[in-house]
């Protein structure tokens, strides 16, 4: 899993920087513009472990603030699915805020909380809170109806089996959802660092830009890759595990 | 732990009294059909009625009319039946007569139009069908124990015996085959406290001999029970169930009529004659 997730990004990666190689010479575009192949392995070397660290630095509050995601998400989809007015009301809101784009909010979170920690973390957590919110709030809400027939005719259902019973026969499901926001979470973070930070490769990346160097620029998105498939890569192997201790012997 | 109907509660009127009430709630008698019992049953939209006193157990319904969700006419329409018990009753008619849209009426899962369901001495009704499945992430031992009632818990090792199933408790659910799932579905229901139970196809996948001997072990372990067997084998019905309720479509009136089956129990001779009168009625009416 690992291995074919990491190759297929080197295979996309290496597609990538060939292309920019073609257009530099069939533009003859200076180093300035297009760095050539000794360029970028040069600052890999120079940079590579600084950026490794701000990667990891960045990984850290993407993983935090997709946690955090997951917990509230799930939380709130627990009490949206009520059919009630509450459940009524959180779900009509969830459906209509999911529609803004969200990291246009971003500059307010920065006037209000400034440049740090706090203010990645939670453009971080805002951008993968949606759509997890509406993926559970699907699967929360609709009934298993050939497991839980059982418990509601003989009067045993609560509000916990019911989520239980719904959470892990859609675990599968849980578990693509879960991981697709971990991308978001990677995405949400690294905009938060190029508009309110002062560590992580976005606020690297944006240093970068305001030098024009595109070789570092390069090497920043080599490692975010890196980072992000290993991320996803372990996300997904607690799912299976996780389903695997499920489904028994 | 059954739940019994939800909905009003009526004392139990019996004789001309019923009739002379004046209220309004007896549309009319059939005390010939339910044996001199009268009801009190009339117009009472999704309904459930309790009834006390008089003697037996019996599920009356009375003048049922239903009608799913934005459909053109009704499914049922003056439907009248009786379910006397304790005993293995079935509930047969050709596929989308509404067998299994009748037992989620009977089970209260479904309000009816119109008409009411009377119950005596049947306040807990659960109804079980052959697509239900049991959480993949215990073993069947470890849900049977959790969901068993007190006096079901004495009876798994009979009942797991019987289903043939004690090498499989140890499993989980989506491991076993479409029969054993089923076969597994049923125990659990048998380890509640019930008056009627109704099996909408619940021994479906499961092999014809393996079937019979379940159905006649059920019949001599419960004898104070009810069940309500849906199926499609009318040889089945016919040997081994009390009474059989056939379904029929609306253009036939009465929309449900009942024959007597052969009541075959285990170690009796089954009656040949009978069981060939009984197909053969059942045959016919539907």
């Amino acid at each position: 899993m690992l291995h074919r997730r990491i190759t297929q990004f080197f295979i996309l990666y290496l597609a990538g920087v060939g292309l920019l190689l073609l257009f530099k010479i069939a533009l003859r575009l200076s180093d300035y513009v297009i760095p050539g192949p000794a360029e970028i392995l040069r600052t890999a070397h120079v940079y590579g472990t600084a950026y490794a660290a701000a990667v990891l630095n960045t990984l850290g509050v993407a993983v935090l603030g997709h946690v955090l995601s997951i917990f509230l998400a799930a939380a709130v989809a627990v009490i949206a699915r009520l059919k009630d007015w509450v459940g009524g009301f959180i779900r009509t809101a969830a459906f209509n805020i999911q529609s803004y784009p969200i990291v246009a909010v971003a500059p307010i979170l920065f006037i209000l909380l400034g440049d740090g920690l706090v203010t990645r973390l939670l453009i971080a957590a805002l951008i993968c809170y949606f759509p997890l919110l509406l993926s559970f709030l699907g699967i929360f809400s609709e009934p298993v109806r050939e497991i839980e027939h059982f418990y509601e005719a003989t009067g045993r259902m609560t509000w916990r089996l019911q989520i239980k019973i719904r959470a892990l026969e859609n675990l599968q499901k849980l578990n693509t959802v879960v991981v697709g926001s971990a991308t978001l979470a990677m995405v949400g973070t690294i905009v938060a660092e190029f508009i309110a930070a002062t560590a992580g490769i976005g606020y690297r990346i944006r240093i970068a830009l305001y030098q024009s160097d595109l070789a570092k620029i390069l090497v920043a998105l080599l490692l975010i890759g890196i980072g992000t498939s290993l991320w996803l890569v372990l996300l997904e192997r607690l799912g299976i595990a996780l389903q695997r201790k499920l489904e028994g012997p | 732990m059954a739940q019994p109907y939800r909905g009003e509660v009526t004392g139990y009127t019996a004789g001309a009294g019923a009739a002379a009430s004046g209220d309004g709630l007896l549309e009319k008698r059939q005390s010939d059909w339910y044996g001199g019992w009268n009801p009190v049953v009339g117009e009472h939209p999704g309904k459930r009625v309790f009834l006390r006193g008089g003697c037996g157990v019996k599920l009356v319904g009375k003048d049922i009319a239903y009608r799913y969700p934005n459909a053109a006419a009704d499914l049922f329409e003056g439907l009248d039946f009786c379910i006397r018990g304790p005993g293995f009753h079935a509930l047969f008619g050709p596929s989308g007569v509404g067998k299994s849209t009748l037992a989620r009426l009977i089970s209260g899962m479904l309000p009816t139009r119109r008409g009411a369901l009377a119950a005596q001495g049947m306040q807990r009704v659960l109804y079980t069908y052959n697509l239900e499945r049991l959480p993949g992430w215990v073993s069947l031992r470890r849900h049977f124990e959790e969901t068993a009632s007190d006096t079901g818990r004495s009876r798994l090792n009979t009942l797991l015996e019987i289903f043939d199933i004690q090498t499989l408790v140890e499993a989980r659910f989506p491991r076993l085959s479409l029969g054993q799932q089923n076969r597994a579905n049923l125990v659990r229901y048998l380890l509640q406290e019930f008056d009627l139970l109704v099996m909408d196809e619940s021994l479906a996948n499961v092999d014809e001999a393996t079937r019979q001997r379940i159905i006649l072990r059920m019949k001599a372990l419960f004898p104070e029970r009810c069940f309500l067997y849906i199926s499609h084998n009318v040889a089945e019905v016919a040997r081994f169930c009390g009474e059989v309720l056939v379904l029929r479509g609306r253009s036939k009136q009465p929309q449900i009529v009942t024959i007597p089956g052969g009541d075959h129990c285990e170690g009796a001779e089954p009656d040949p004659a009978r069981l060939e009168r009984a197909m053969l009625a059942i045959v016919h009416a539907a």
